[in-house]
């Protein structure tokens, strides 16, 4: 495990989930078996329907298992009650989704502070962190505009500030970059890799594989279950031009 | 090549490795003739990696079965394991997916997997290197080489849709 | 926690106007409580406001001069505060042509309990020795004024003091003149030695205040007992002071209940509406919140606070519009005196705390089912495109639309809107519609006195002249389109102990012009009419008979027809006087009831008779119950108002809503090559149709109950059935117009910014 202490800080055993509506029954995720080390970086990938989402809403406590178990930092969680969930992902877990990431009625910068009042902090505290987070990310001058106003790259920029803004253990991302143009989503994925860096433990979600390369280990979905969940190789020397050329030929 | 994973099935002669090429590939390939099969197969019987032996027949001419050598059958298992690479990939990997049946050498899945690490792999190393290059024409090329990645790496998807 | 009030704060300031409205709707209904139970109780029982208003004192004793109170608040359990002695006399004011008997009350000040409340004028005051003042009523009758001289007279005529009228007031103390009199002049104490220096002619008068009105007679008793018979003179309790002021209006009564009830649904409606839809609309944040951390109890609790805080806030406003308001309505109406109309402070704390639960329960149930339900992609089917595998094709369902709808399922959110649309108008327009029914039906009477039976609006009573005489002389008045002859005996129906008021109107040949509603009038001895009230008590029917006494005298009755007749509690039977002298039976002293030329006032028309007769005849205008009406049509008028407005409230929270669930279809039409106006000009056909649904859907239900709503409740009154009219049509055409255009102007307003996503975002890839 690249960069992390070996610790496991996820762990998920047979995790099923199936929707039943309408005279239609879906096994969306099939025995999803997958483990997350402290401060690993894990990519899970699939094709559209392969079930990616539904398994991060449920490591998320969005979402109820039909079976299996879900471990986080060595306690059982997948049972929780609402409430119990939501305490956890004010200190051990943030979350970024595709959209709607922010609280729409709410300033930038109460959308970061909010995430630190929940976690705990004193309103000073607050908006320190607030202004940490939002200069790193070169969005302090926007930090009093409503998120409508802001672009879809800035938008997630401040969910990722949101995010970490209480440092969780577990960073959970469900299509971060799906709705950014290619600079926005360098930018973001920026983000994540220097967050990494830092020591924080990400699972993203993407169907996207160049968002999923720059992963630790890259697990992929099919029909609700793990058909591979290998580390990246890494080349024994980095790429250079003329590689390139070869490559094709 | 694929007359040795061919083989890898069971021994032939000739005109059955003939009859199997074209079962197996149909229209998508131009059946080699069977001189250019005969050819191959004293090539690969000169390398070792094959041998032929004579079989008689009572009503017809003695027809000559080919089989494989030890040599011959870890040949072929080095070369479907092996990641395939360049322009001739699809044809080269695909060959190796839909012999991959027949020879029983390995699954497909693995096959398709192994493939995708290897790409996966050339996905990150391309998007460092383009972190690193500001020039403009260079950068296209790169950005050039990861689209097509990304075009195969959607390939191997489909593939593993509608054969698995 | 911090966070909460963070986010309430910051939900308040991005969604000013839509918590503004939530407030102003509060306000309004509290307003309207407010109003309408003040002025119902101020038209149907003056006293209990007049009680609250002054401070009243439930028992009223007139005592022998010197008796001693001072202990009788230890002595006596359950009093709560003792008002006087105060020293009184009969005396007599005299005006031209008339000697009236007065009550003079000194009161050196302004005092405690039993407050007179002045209306004009000031209170007495020792630089104004020879200035009294008069109670409200009694003022009315003898047509006095600030400023007026009266001339008064002691109890013997033996002193004669002129005195100078400084103001007006009204008290609780005792009843409207002329029902209790003698009429009260308050005095100071030494213009009362002035006029009655002799202690023996003066009485004490004393106020109890006590802690429980129920138990009134059994203090009067200990009181009596304490002080001894003989030095208790006459003794009120508020019971009958009450029942002396109660209007026994039957038709003012009805048509003001049923206006509070109406008052009370568009209240209930207009808050569940604004509440819920604004909850329902933050569907989508509340969800978010809960992905940071915001356990279920939370939002539930931050929800809470936040209207709480709106409708504290409405309340207030209320409260003080109501104040303000209130003489406003009281000056387009006759007859209601401002503190009649002052709420005991239970009804008011009703209204208070119903109102502010009805906007926690609002609040509670969407805010509770938001809390409750699973933050994540809400699932909804996608038709299948093409042909596919059937297992893609449940992989397809299962994969689903980045819409993120969290907290809420999109089926669910749409079924309500759609009923919180149709809902939202059809109740409100259902509720006008009934209005313009009383409306209708008010106006008729107005015009119309006679459908209720009031077509006399004077009557006179000959005085000392002869029946003749005053016949005569009214006959020959010009202003005078029919007199009839009538009497007024009292009966006593077989097997009941109380008497029933017997009209003989008219004659048999010549009858008195009742409103028949059923069967016909009288046209021959011993044939009689009756109110449904009437009938009700006795258990008949129209074409029975009944046995009465009368005088003493057995008179049987053919029951031929059933009227409307509002006067006497509703009870009314009425025949021919000749009926009286064909059986034998006594004929009390009769009246002349007069039915006016049309465009006569009858007010004119009384004093130019009571003129003509050299003061003579006693000619008094009938109580036109349509005075008061003056009350409704402001009364309705301002809760039509207040309707409308609810309804586009409503119908801004469900356009809202409905562009909010169809987020996504407008999307797919704009992708498809529509331009954004004619997207919503679609949006705009779909609430237009669900407009029109709701309209027709109020109008003819309403048309339905407004008549039968309005017969139900004045055959309880005993006014019978027949009374309602229908909405004007008109009237009825001009709403549904407004509202079906309000309708299709409120989906026409552009989507709030930030609201909306792009067609991309939306159609874009799924999980």
């Amino acid at each position: 495990m690249i960069g992390s202490d070996g610790t496991v800080l996820l762990r998920a055993r047979s995790l099923n989930k199936i929707f039943a509506g309408e005279g239609v029954v879906v096994h969306a995720v099939r025995e999803v078996d997958l483990s997350l080390a402290n401060g690993e970086f894990v990519a899970v990938t699939g094709p559209s329907g392969s079930g990616k989402s539904t398994l991060l809403h449920m490591l998320g406590g969005l979402e109820k298992p039909t079976s299996g178990e879900i471990w986080l930092e060595g306690k059982r969680v997948d049972g929780l009650s609402q409430a119990r969930w939501a305490m956890l992902r004010r200190r051990h877990i943030g979350f970024v989704f595709q959209f709607f990431n922010l609280v729409s009625n709410m300033t930038v910068a109460d959308n970061v502070e909010l995430a630190a009042l929940m976690g705990g902090a004193s309103r000073k505290q607050a908006t320190a962190r607030r202004r940490e987070l939002l200069g790193e990310l070169g969005l302090a001058a926007k930090a009093d505009a409503a998120p409508a106003r802001l672009s879809g790259g800035e938008q997630q920029r401040v969910a990722l500030a949101r995010a970490m803004a209480n440092r969780p253990a577990l960073l959970l991302a469900d299509e971060p970059t799906g709705n950014l143009d290619s600079a926005a989503t360098t930018a973001v994925l920026g983000l994540l890799a220097r967050a990494h860096a830092d020591g924080q433990g990400i699972l993203l979600v993407t169907h996207d594989l160049r968002v999923a390369c720059t992963a630790d280990r890259v697990i992929s979905l099919f029909d609700g279950m793990v058909v591979d969940d290998a580390p990246m190789t890494i080349p024994h020397r980095p790429m250079l031009l003329p590689d390139v050329l070869k490559l094709r030929g | 090549m694929p007359l040795l994973a061919l083989l890898a099935k069971e021994p032939a002669h000739g005109y059955e490795l003939k009859s199997q090429l074209e079962q197996v590939f149909g229209e998508a390939y131009p059946a080699p003739n069977i001189g250019q099969i005969y050819v191959t197969l004293q090539r690969l019987e000169r390398d070792g990696l094959v041998r032929s032996q004579d079989v008689v027949q009572t009503t017809r001419p003695n027809k000559r079965v080919y089989e494989l050598t030890d040599a011959g059958r870890e040949a072929v298992v080095e070369w479907v394991d092996k990641t395939s690479e360049g322009p001739r990939v699809r044809d080269e990997f695909f060959m190796k997916l839909a012999l991959s049946q027949l020879a029983r050498t390995s699954d497909r899945l693995g096959l398709i997997i192994r493939q995708r690490r290897h790409y996966l792999a050339q996905l990150r190393s391309l998007s460092e290197l383009a972190a690193t290059v500001d020039r403009p024409v260079p950068r296209l090329l790169i950005e050039g080489a990861i689209l097509h990645l990304q075009a195969d790496l959607d390939w191997l998807q489909r593939c593993q849709e509608e054969l698995l | 926690m911090r966070a909460m009030t963070r986010w309430i704060r910051a939900d308040l300031r991005a969604s000013t106007a839509r918590a503004l409205v939530i407030a102003g709707v509060v306000a309004a209904v509290v307003t309207a409580l407010l109003l309408s139970a003040g002025l119902l109780q101020g038209a149907t029982n003056p006293w209990q406001g007049l009680f609250t208003a002054t401070k009243g004192a439930q028992i009223w004793l007139h005592l022998a001069p010197g008796t001693s109170v001072r202990d009788l608040k230890s002595q006596v359990s359950g009093i709560d505060a003792v008002a006087g002695p105060y020293e009184a006399t009969a005396a007599t004011v005299v005006q031209t042509g008339a000697r009236t008997r007065v009550e003079l009350r000194a009161t050196p000040s302004l005092p405690l309990i039993g407050r007179p409340l002045l209306i004009s004028g000031r209170w007495l005051t020792p630089s104004s020795p020879g200035g009294v003042v008069l109670e409200a009523t009694f003022a009315q009758a003898i047509h006095a004024v600030d400023g007026d001289v009266l001339t008064l007279d002691n109890v013997d005529a033996s002193r004669h003091v002129r005195v100078r009228l400084i103001g007006i007031a009204e008290t609780s103390d005792q009843g409207f003149y002329p029902d209790q009199t003698p009429g009260l002049i308050w005095v100071l104490p030494g213009l009362l030695g002035r006029i009655e220096p002799n202690i023996g002619h003066t009485e004490e008068v004393v106020g109890l205040r006590i802690a429980d009105p129920n138990a009134a007679s059994f203090i009067v008793q200990q009181v009596v007992t304490r002080l001894g018979n003989s030095t208790v003179g006459t003794v009120s309790t508020w019971q009958q002071v009450e029942d002396s002021m109660a209007r026994r209006d039957p038709l003012l009564g009805l048509l003001l209940a049923l206006f509070g009830l109406m008052a009370l649904g568009a209240a209930v409606l207009a808050i569940v509406n604004v509440t819920a839809g604004r909850v329902l609309l933050q569907s989508i944040d509340l969800g978010m919140l809960k992905t940071l951390g915001f356990t279920p109890l939370q939002v539930l609790a931050m929800l809470t606070a936040e209207h709480a805080v709106l409708a504290g806030a409405g309340i207030v406003a209320g409260l003080a519009a109501a104040r303000l308001l209130m003489p406003v309505l009281l000056d387009g109406v006759p007859g209601v005196s401002a503190a009649a109309t002052a709420l005991p402070s239970g009804w008011a704390f009703l209204i208070i705390g119903g109102t502010f639960a009805a906007v926690l329960l609002a609040t509670a149930a969407p805010a509770l089912q938001a809390g409750l339900v699973r933050p994540v992609a809400a699932v909804r089917a996608v038709p299948p495109r093409g042909h596919l595998s059937k297992l893609a094709r449940t992989a397809m369902a299962a994969r689903m639309p980045p819409a993120m709808v969290l907290g809420t399922r999109a089926a669910f959110v749409r079924k309500l809107s759609a009923a919180l649309m149709i809902g939202g108008l059809a109740i409100p327009i259902l509720m006008i519609t009934v209005g313009l029914g009383f409306w209708s039906t008010v106006d008729d009477v107005q015009r119309n006195p006679a459908d209720i039976g009031l077509a006399a609006s004077v009557t006179v009573s000959p005085g000392p002249l002869t029946w003749s005489e005053a016949g005569h002389l009214i006959k020959a008045d010009p202003q005078v389109q029919a007199a009839y002859s009538c009497v007024r005996a009292d009966a006593l129906a077989l097997g009941d102990t109380t008497t029933i008021t017997t009209l003989g109107m008219g004659t048999s040949a010549q009858p008195y012009p009742f409103h028949v509603v059923q069967g016909q009038l009288y046209r021959a001895p011993e044939e009689a009419v009756a109110t449904q009230a009437l009938l009700a008590a006795l258990r008949l029917n129209v074409g029975q008979f009944v046995r009465m006494w009368i005088g003493g005298v057995p008179v049987t009755f053919h029951i031929v027809g059933r009227i409307i007749d509002p006067q006497y509690g509703g009870e009314v039977l009425a025949y021919g006087r000749d009926t009286l002298a064909d059986e034998g039976a006594p004929t009390p002293i009769g009246f002349y009831s007069l039915v006016l030329k049309p465009g006569v006032s009858p007010a004119a028309a009384a004093t130019h008779l009571v003129r003509v007769s050299g003061g003579r005849l006693d000619a008094a205008v009938v109580s036109d119950p349509a005075d008061q009406l003056g009350i409704v049509h402001v009364a309705l008028a301002c809760l039509i108002g207040v309707l409308a407005l609810l309804g586009l409230t409503s119908l801004l929270t469900a356009s809202l809503l409905s562009q909010r669930d169809h987020q996504r279809d407008l999307s797919v039409l704009r992708a498809m090559g529509m331009t954004p106006l004619q997207v919503r000009f679609a949006l705009m056909m779909r609430t237009t149709v669900l407009a029109l649904v709701a309209v027709t859907a109020g109008v003819v239900v309403g048309r339905l109950v407004s008549t039968t709503l309005i017969s139900a409740v004045s055959k309880a009154y005993g006014l019978g059935a027949g009374i309602g009219r229908p909405p004007a049509v008109g009237a009825l055409a001009a709403a549904v117009v407004l509202a079906i255009g309000a309708a299709a102007l409120a989906s026409m307003l552009p989507p709030r910014p930030g609201g909306h996503m792009s067609a991309v975002a939306i159609l874009g890839p799924g999980p």
